[in-house]
């Protein structure tokens, strides 16, 4: 209880040894439950190419409480709004304590690749992708281009 | 600290509140649950003692109780009450080296804080007894397979009884604890500058620290007697395998010496082996341990007894909920309507979780069973002892050890239909004061009349509530 649960210990060693393609999560030198993370847009969607910043805190109660996740990089998603907040199942009432930091991104990274305007969080966003959904890709595009270049 | 735990305020027990007969059925000193370990003289005489001054302190308790009650209030009575439930349920939370089941024990190792053991410990004791539920068994943090027995073996005897804790809480930080033998703490609060209300919230914070520091001294006790009795016999072996080689083969053969120091509610190296050899790790926690844990009947993955405890219903919440956005007008929803799902199968989701257990037949050891230090393995090609899979399973879930939760929701819904009834009539009083009737003085009588029937209404289901929660209560200790 004092020092950092074993399993958080075991799921940052794996990520490290066995890391998702596309994905890297890193966790902070003196908050060891707070991660870097970076994902890439999936190929054929319109965040390819990107790479996107994100924050993710493990709460005390992890893993019987979901991992908190947030995007750092403006995206034009559906799903996720103006702060970075993700829309996303896992991450609320179907979370659950088999999950891990691996399965979740990989679910925001799949997210990325099948936007939901139905069910959405940045309720602008959504209208623009129900009403246009080509114009609507083309600004994910743009928004990509602009701010989520791999830094140098 | 060694044998000399009677210093501190033991924890009691949890019947002795109930002035039943069910004044026998202890955690502490109970014969028929717990281990008596040792043959004759194997528990020191000190805890004889120990428990001698228990029950002295049990009775003297008890009738305190009854004196007391006839003179204080019963606001404050209710809310000692509610202090020594708390007490009581941390108690039951110990981990005692003597009430071990087939190699495991009744209380667990803690992986998780005290808060977030909010289970029936009774209930989960019993089914571990029963072998209907995986003991708590003492997790490793790795496991490799190249270990040789004997570097298994060393790994084992180093493991600690419970988790280490976290001594010094933030939450803790600055509230005074006071002296932890003494029941009574009301010195520590200045009731001259603080208000009512301030007192009353103080008093809950210091009830808070002082429970989890008496909680490690208790845990402590545990844990240097389990180290105690460890160290003591392997004293005893290691000297009479200098004198006779095969100690292990020809327990029966060995001097008397021996069988009457030895605690013999300790493994044998045997037993160890027969755990540990073929570890599996939990997939919620990542910890190893026996083979032989809880199983999802779904999807028959499994689970230590640990986590399974960490399980439960959501939270009472309305369908639908997004609980981000609309927190705000639950009150203009129906209390009635309120849900708490029980849980999904964390692997495979499939809608109420439940497990079931298979004991090893030959592993019956602890309480029920035999002693610890006379394991023996089963024979290679014995093929019965392997599993008594004749037995039909018991399945579980969390409301096995949670019979409390619709009590829960209920309380929940009548807290809300309050909430409802109060906002109404603060509604109906702002109502009379509006300044459209300012210049009447006269409030028409059938709105002074509805008033008077808000507040009655409020009233009523306050009351209502008080009851329930009343009889929740003793329903509980009636258990």
């Amino acid at each position: 209880m004092s020092s950092l649960p074993k399993r958080i210990i075991k799921e940052t060693e794996r990520l490290v040894s066995d890391p998702v393609p596309g994905i890297t999560a890193e966790p902070h030198d003196d908050n060891l439950r707070y991660f870097e993370v970076t994902i890439e847009g999936p190929q054929q969607s319109p965040y390819e190419n990107g790479v996107f910043d994100l924050e993710l805190f493990l709460p005390d109660d992890y893993p019987m409480e979901a991992p908190k996740v947030r995007f750092l990089t403006k995206i034009y998603h559906p799903n996720i709004d103006r702060l970075g907040r993700i829309c996303l199942d896992v991450l609320k009432t179907n979370w659950s304590p088999a999950l891990q930091i691996r399965t979740v991104l990989l679910s925001i990274q799949a997210l990325l690749a099948s936007p939901n305007p139905n069910d959405p969080l940045a309720n602008d966003v959504a209208e623009d992708w129900i009403k246009d959904e080509s114009s609507a890709i083309d600004k994910a595009k743009q928004w990509t281009q602009l701010y989520a270049q791999p830094k140098k | 600290m060694g044998n000399v735990p009677t210093k501190l305020e033991e924890p009691q027990n949890p019947s002795s509140r109930l002035k039943s007969s069910s004044f026998s059925n202890s955690v502490s000193g109970n014969s028929d649950i717990t281990d008596s370990p040792g043959s004759g003289n194997g528990r020191s005489s000190s805890q004889t003692k120990l428990n001698n001054a228990r029950s002295k302190k049990k009775n003297a308790s008890l009738s305190n109780g009854l004196l007391k009650s006839t003179t204080i209030s019963s606001r404050k009575k209710d809310q000692l009450d509610r202090e020594q439930f708390k007490e009581d349920h941390a108690a039951e939370l110990l981990v005692k080296y003597y009430e071990s089941v087939d190699g495991g024990f009744l209380a667990p190792f803690g992986c998780y804080s005290l808060e977030k053991l909010n289970y029936n410990p009774k209930i989960v004791k019993k089914l571990i007894i029963e072998r209907k539920l995986a003991p708590f068994y003492t997790p490793l943090q790795d496991f490799n397979d190249n270990w040789t027995d004997e570097e298994l073996i060393k790994i084992i005897d180093g493991l600690p009884l419970h988790a280490s804790f976290n001594e010094s809480l933030e939450e803790f930080e600055d509230i005074p604890t006071g002296d932890l033998k003494s029941k009574d703490f009301d010195y520590l609060i200045d009731s001259s500058s603080l208000s009512k209300r301030e007192q009353k919230k103080l008093h809950s914070k210091i009830f808070k620290a002082r429970l989890h520091k008496k909680r490690i001294a208790w845990q402590e006790m545990e844990n240097t007697y389990f180290l105690e009795k460890k160290l003591s016999n392997k004293n005893i072996l290691s000297k009479s395998k200098d004198s006779s080689e095969d100690m292990n083969n020809h327990i029966s053969n060995s001097s008397n010496d021996i069988l009457n120091n030895i605690d013999i509610s300790l493994p044998n190296d045997d037993l160890k082996l027969s755990l540990y050899q073929s570890g599996i790790e939990c997939p919620i926690c990542f910890l190893y341990y026996p083979k032989n844990l809880n199983y999802s009947k779904c999807c028959q993955q499994p689970i230590c007894t640990e986590c399974f405890v960490q399980i439960k219903r959501a939270l009472p919440h309305f369908p639908h909920d997004d609980n981000e956005h609309n927190n705000e007008d639950d009150s203009e929803k129906d209390p009635h309507l309120l849900i708490s799902e029980p849980a999904n199968c964390p692997y495979c989701a499939t809608p109420n979780f439940t497990i079931s257990y298979s004991p090893i037949a030959s592993r019956k050891t602890g309480i029920n069973g035999v002693k610890q230090f006379y394991y023996k393995p089963p024979k290679a090609n014995d093929d019965a002892n392997l599993s008594n899979n004749t037995a039909k399973p018991v399945y579980l879930t969390s409301d096995t050890i949670r019979p409390d939760w619709e009590d829960k929701l209920n309380k929940e819904r009548s807290r809300l239909q309050r909430r409802a009834a109060n906002a109404t009539a603060i509604h109906v009083s702002n109502q009379l004061i509006s300044p459209g009737r300012s210049e009447n003085n006269e409030i028409p009588s059938n709105l002074k009349e509805l008033e008077n029937q808000m507040i009655e209404q409020a009233i009523k289901l306050s009351l209502q509530d008080r009851k329930q929660n009343e009889s929740g209560s003793r329903k509980k200790s009636s258990k």
